[in-house]
């Protein structure tokens, strides 16, 4: 691993996930007939969090709260592989497998919570509360179609399934569609966009656990959840799509996929915590389920 | 004298001298139980080897001692937690009554959990469980509050799992003629199908109810979170693994020799996947802390039994690792309650708030505790994690991955709410008094933390015991195959290197910190918790902003119609119905002798009336 | 103005440019000129092409817009956020009442100039004034901090006394802390 290649592979996963975030804002803003703040306007923002100084903190666990998200943001991004067969941003990722990557990337949040926790503000606890239960609606859907694909291909390396993409000469999203669906649909809720956004919903919670952050705290939280989009959309696109061999592919690839948890957010109200939970033990736990099914005996 | 029996005598003897020094001095009494416990260990582990047998006559039964590798792996936890959690009693037990009679049960648990694995044949077998088993109940009962209900509970769940076990016994002494465990073993395969079946179901009974198996684990949440916390770090840490190493003996070397066996093995296993789903659910229901990790116990002892249960190397390997993990960082957690309970006084989650910066180093202990039960890399947790999922995937229990993941995400909400309902939060001003507990309860606490975080980066260090205990059962040899340095391969070659990442992880965060933290300090002020942003007003004295009730209402109301069905109701009714069934009963001997008189009389007459036509 | 670290021209200008760019009102409404502010944000006037978003808690916020009357009680509380929220931070007076007391000049309850007790970057008339007129009023604003002369921090914190004795004049249960930052 190089650490100008970890450096770069940072960079694409920093410039990528704003700029994403400023074309949803966008989209929104078009939906709602109106026009909306420019596609850069995300760097602006980071840009003023990041100089506006801190004056209060409320102590240790406080300050390195957001520290433990961001550590878990660059470790989760070193292991998925950002594109194949390229030596500037392998970094780490034959070390890595699925299994590391789910738990890595829920220790992240876990530091972000217990930094909040110590602010004392009761909002912060609550929307951690909601954050946690709204984890476990999603993560069973989530974990039985990666269950689905790591059975049939015997492996749980995130490199091996998308190269075994190439041998089969088909993407995984037509091997095991059932798969796909289940999870696209636990995606809708790592993102955290509506309808599941109850997490840090402004004004019904004061914004759950950034209640007490701001300046550079906030700046490390929306860096950190950026860089989470682009490690996710990756992921995705990785297991399910073949891959990409060079930039231009994989942009074009997550930027379609990231369309999906936009487009269905952006026209849906807010799902109260346990509406949320039984949501995904619904229909997305039924697609499970065939894609374990289908996977095995088929 | 062979030593191990001169360690069993120092045990017994000890525990009676210690229980009765404390007429010389309390001092007296604290340093003998430190030296009834230090020195057995330190006895045991530089002089006691595989070789080393020793036998008892008397005049018609023989006891043989002896050390196997699979006991020396449990024996590692087993006298190593004896030390630490000794210190910590020590400071616990500090100023309280009835301290005699609390290190003797003490050190007599020890010493038959010693006796257990040394023993090799069954009836030291079940004379060690029961001593064991009695010595726990009169702890469990040491407060003197709900004696009926939990330590009768307790007792009575004990005696139908050890009259199983005795059951179990009997069958083998009257087919093989010998109580050698070595002689079932190798005239198991000998036995007919029925005996096939039922000696090992009978003695998974037995070993089920310690190891809180479901239907049998009702007594452990009432028991665990009733005895004294020091008592529970090794009721749950050391106790219970001897519910498991009775069920590695039976899956091993019994269940796994028979193709019918694979279905008590699938049978246990779902068992044990289904009480850690349930528990799990139920430990975040709980705002009393200590019946949180009970619960919490119960859950993690699913894993390790669905991981011995399923029968494959991987599998085994993962159950193991997890058994010692389990107790190195749930003892921790159990010593961290007792010293929050000390300090403050009580340990409702509803209650106290705010102790991050009154008991530093509990809080250090309790993260890192915390963050290698939750399974989050790089610490122990998620090695025995890891190798459980891999080693399920392979053996095709997808259902089972289901379940344990389930748990296991399920786990992160009751890690933060202990966490958080302890440490962090607002600050109230009745607990503005509290300090850090005394070092010698703060060490033992550190000294584990510190293990599992080493453990986590050199897993090889007990990886090669449990292979060497594996290879006595005639597994193949998979150390030199699978585990190189700290890189863990599974079977389709995939690794996952831990050294090298978690100094990456380590230059990450240092980075990162330097960022925010230093370069921020000077220019920030710590404020209390009272200045938070609360539109605009100040929070007054009197006022209370702790978020601690109904944590996690939205979740519970979503499992709500799972968690309905209690066994515990269960089990309370069917006991209910058995006295109803005796109290008609009683309708007929109901004791008084003019009855009876009536009853003689009554058959008398029949006789006259009828016995011709009986008789003739 | 307390910048940190940048404090050489060049990195000042950038620095300005950006937070011009992206001004996070504080969502609260002190009175009732904080209805013409949803209508500012939502379709038809759209603020959010200015950057301007609303946040949740002070701590979060750039600018604290004080929206119509005053009273006595609310600016005990507007006070207090003002100084929870972090440097850089701007405050633009809403409405007639903020200028000179407005309708209720001869009221018991409202305060007639805010400036004694707040210092205040912006004024925007009008009772109350249109979405138009507020989009002026935030064009202005960043005008102002482009310029560099959008020194309402630190002309409180090196003025605090003269500010302290007029609030505690005229707030006569003062219980708060010496200073909120």
């Amino acid at each position: 691993m190089s650490i100008l290649g970890a450096i770069a592979t940072f960079l694409l996963a920093f410039v990528v996930g704003m700029t994403y975030g400023g074309i949803r804002r966008k989209v929104i803003a078009r939906v709602q007939n109106r026009y909306g703040p420019p596609i850069y306007q995300n760097f602006i923002d980071a840009f003023k969090l990041f100089s506006k100084t801190t004056a209060v903190h409320h102590g240790a666990m406080h300050l390195l709260g957001p520290a433990f998200l961001m550590v878990s943001a660059v470790v989760a991004l070193m292991i998925i592989p950002v594109l194949r067969d390229n030596i500037w941003f392998t970094n780490l990722n034959f070390k890595g497998d699925l299994i590391f990557l789910i738990y890595i990337m829920t220790f992240g949040p876990l530091g972000m919570a217990l930094g909040a926790g110590q602010t004392g503000n009761p909002n912060s606890a609550i929307g951690v509360t909601r954050g946690l239960s709204q984890m476990v609606g999603f993560e069973i859907p989530w974990v039985m179609a990666l269950v689905a694909l790591m059975i049939k291909y015997n492996t749980t390396s995130v490199v091996d399934l998308m190269n075994v993409q190439n041998e089969v000469g088909q993407w995984l999203i037509f091997q095991n569609p059932f798969a796909f669906v289940a999870a696209i649909l636990a995606s809708l809720g790592m993102f955290r966009y509506a309808p599941f956004n109850i997490v840090g919903a402004p004004t019904e919670l004061a914004s759950g656990p950034a209640s007490e952050n701001g300046g550079k705290f906030l700046f490390t939280m929306m860096s950190a959840g950026s860089v989470f989009a682009f490690v996710k959309l990756t992921l995705l696109v990785d297991v399910f799509f073949g891959g990409a061999s060079n930039l231009i592919e994989l942009v074009i690839k997550t930027f379609l996929l990231y369309m999906i948890p936009v487009m269905y957010g952006v026209v849906n109200p807010r799902y109260r915590t346990e509406q949320a939970v039984t949501y995904f033990w619904g229909w997305p736990l039924l697609f499970g389920f065939l894609a374990i099914i289908y996977s095995v005996y088929f | 004298m062979n030593i191990i029996i001169l360690i069993l005598i120092l045990f017994f003897l000890g525990a009676i001298i210690t229980a009765f020094s404390g007429k010389i001095s309390a001092l007296v009494q604290d340093i003998l139980f430190l030296i009834v416990l230090v020195v057995p260990a330190v006895l045991f582990f530089t002089g006691v080897d595989m070789n080393t047998e020793s036998i008892i006559t008397f005049s018609q039964a023989q006891l043989t001692f002896g050390m196997t590798p699979l006991s020396y792996y449990f024996s590692l936890i087993v006298m190593g937690l004896a030390v630490l959690a000794g210190f910590y009693t020590v400071g616990q037990m500090n100023g309280k009554k009835r301290k005699g009679y609390y290190y003797l049960n003490y050190i007599l648990s020890i010493g038959a959990m010693f006796g257990i694995l040394m023993s090799k044949d069954f009836i030291s077998f079940f004379i060690f469980w029961e001593i064991m088993t009695w010595a726990s109940y009169l702890i469990v009962i040491y407060n003197g509050k709900n004696v009926q209900k939990i330590g009768i509970k307790y007792f009575v769940m004990s005696a139908i799992g050890a009259y199983a076990m005795l059951m179990a016994i009997v069958l083998i002494h009257s087919i093989t003629g010998s109580f050698l465990i070595t002689d079932l073993i190798s005239e198991y395969t000998g036995m007919t199908q029925g005996m096939q079946l039922l000696i090992p179901a009978l003695l998974l009974i037995g070993f089920g109810v310690k190891a809180a198996l479901m239907p049998l684990h009702i007594w452990a949440p009432d028991a665990y979170s009733n005895a004294p916390m020091s008592y529970t770090a090794i009721f749950s840490g050391a106790l219970s693994k001897m519910g498991i190493y009775g069920m590695v003996i039976v899956f091993l070397s019994l269940l796994s020799k028979v193709p019918e066996g694979a279905l008590i093995r699938d049978i246990v296993a779902w068992l044990a996947a289904i009480t850690a789903a349930i528990s799990t659910l139920w430990a975040i229901k709980q705002d009393d802390a200590k019946r949180l990790l009970a619960y919490s116990s119960i859950g993690q002892l699913g894993y390790i039994i669905i991981g011995v249960a399923i029968g494959t190397p991987m599998s085994i390997i993962a159950g193991l690792f997890l058994a010692f993990m389990h107790g190195v960082f749930k003892s921790a957690l159990f010593m961290v309650v007792g010293a929050v309970e000390k300090q403050t006084g009580t340990t409702d989650l509803t209650e106290v708030t705010g102790l991050i910066r009154k008991m530093p180093w509990t809080f250090l202990a309790a993260l890192i505790s915390i963050i290698a039960l939750a399974g989050i890399p790089p610490l122990g947790g998620f090695v025995g994690k890891w190798m459980l999922y891999e080693s399920l995937i392979l053996s095709d229990h997808f259902m089972l991955v289901i379940l344990v993941f389930f748990s296991s995400t399920a786990a992160f909400l009751y890690c933060y709410k202990i966490l958080f309902g302890f440490f962090l939060g607002q600050e109230e001003k009745e607990w503005a008094h509290v300090k850090e507990a005394p070092a010698i309860m703060i060490v033992p606490m550190v000294i584990l933390s510190i293990s599992s975080i080493v453990l986590g980066t050199y897993p090889q260090l007990i990886l090669k015991p449990i292979n060497a205990a594996m290879m006595s059962f005639g597994l193949p040899d998979t150390y030199g195959n699978l585990w190189k340095e700290s890189i863990l391969f599974n079977k389709w070659g995939n690794q996952i290197a831990l050294a090298p990442i978690m100094y990456g992880i380590m230059l990450v965060f240092v980075i990162v910190t330097i960022f925010l933290f230093f370069r921020n300090r000077s220019r920030t002020r710590y404020v209390t918790t009272k200045d938070i942003s609360t539109s605009g007003e100040i929070i007054k004295e009197h006022e209370n902003l702790t978020f601690s009730r109904g944590f996690f209402q939205p979740f519970l109301r979503a499992v709500e119609p799972v968690m309905k069905r209690q066994i515990d109701k269960y089990m309370l009714s069917f006991a209910k119905g058995v006295e109803d069934l005796f109290e008609f009963t009683r309708r007929i001997y109901n004791g008084n002798g003019q009855t009876y008189a009536i009853y003689a009389m009554i058959f008398l007459i029949i006789l006259l009336m009828f016995g011709k036509n009986l008789l003739g | 103005m307390d910048y940190g670290i940048y404090q050489d021209k060049l990195t000042r200008i950038v620095t300005d440019i950006a937070r011009s760019h992206s001004l996070w009102i504080l969502a609260y409404g002190t009175g009732c000129g904080a209805i013409e502010v949803p209508a500012t944000m939502t379709s038809r006037y759209d603020a959010e092409r200015l950057g301007v978003r609303g946040a949740a808690t002070p701590r979060q916020a750039d600018v604290l817009m004080i929206t119509g009357y005053l009273t006595v009680k609310t600016l005990k509380r507007v006070i207090r956020v003002y100084e929870q929220m972090q440097d850089p931070k701007y405050v633009i007076g809403f409405g007639s009442c903020a200028v000179n007391g407005g309708m209720y000049w001869d009221s018991y309850n409202t305060i007639k100039q805010l400036d004694l007790y707040l210092p205040v970057d912006v004024y925007i008339s009008g009772c109350m004034p249109r979405p138009e007129a507020v989009l002026e009023g935030f064009a202005k604003l960043q005008e102002q901090i482009r310029a560099g002369e959008a020194r309402g921090a630190t002309k409180y914190k090196d003025n605090l006394d003269y500010y302290r004795g007029n609030q505690k004049k005229i707030i006569k249960n003062w219980d708060f802390p010496d200073y909120n930052w």
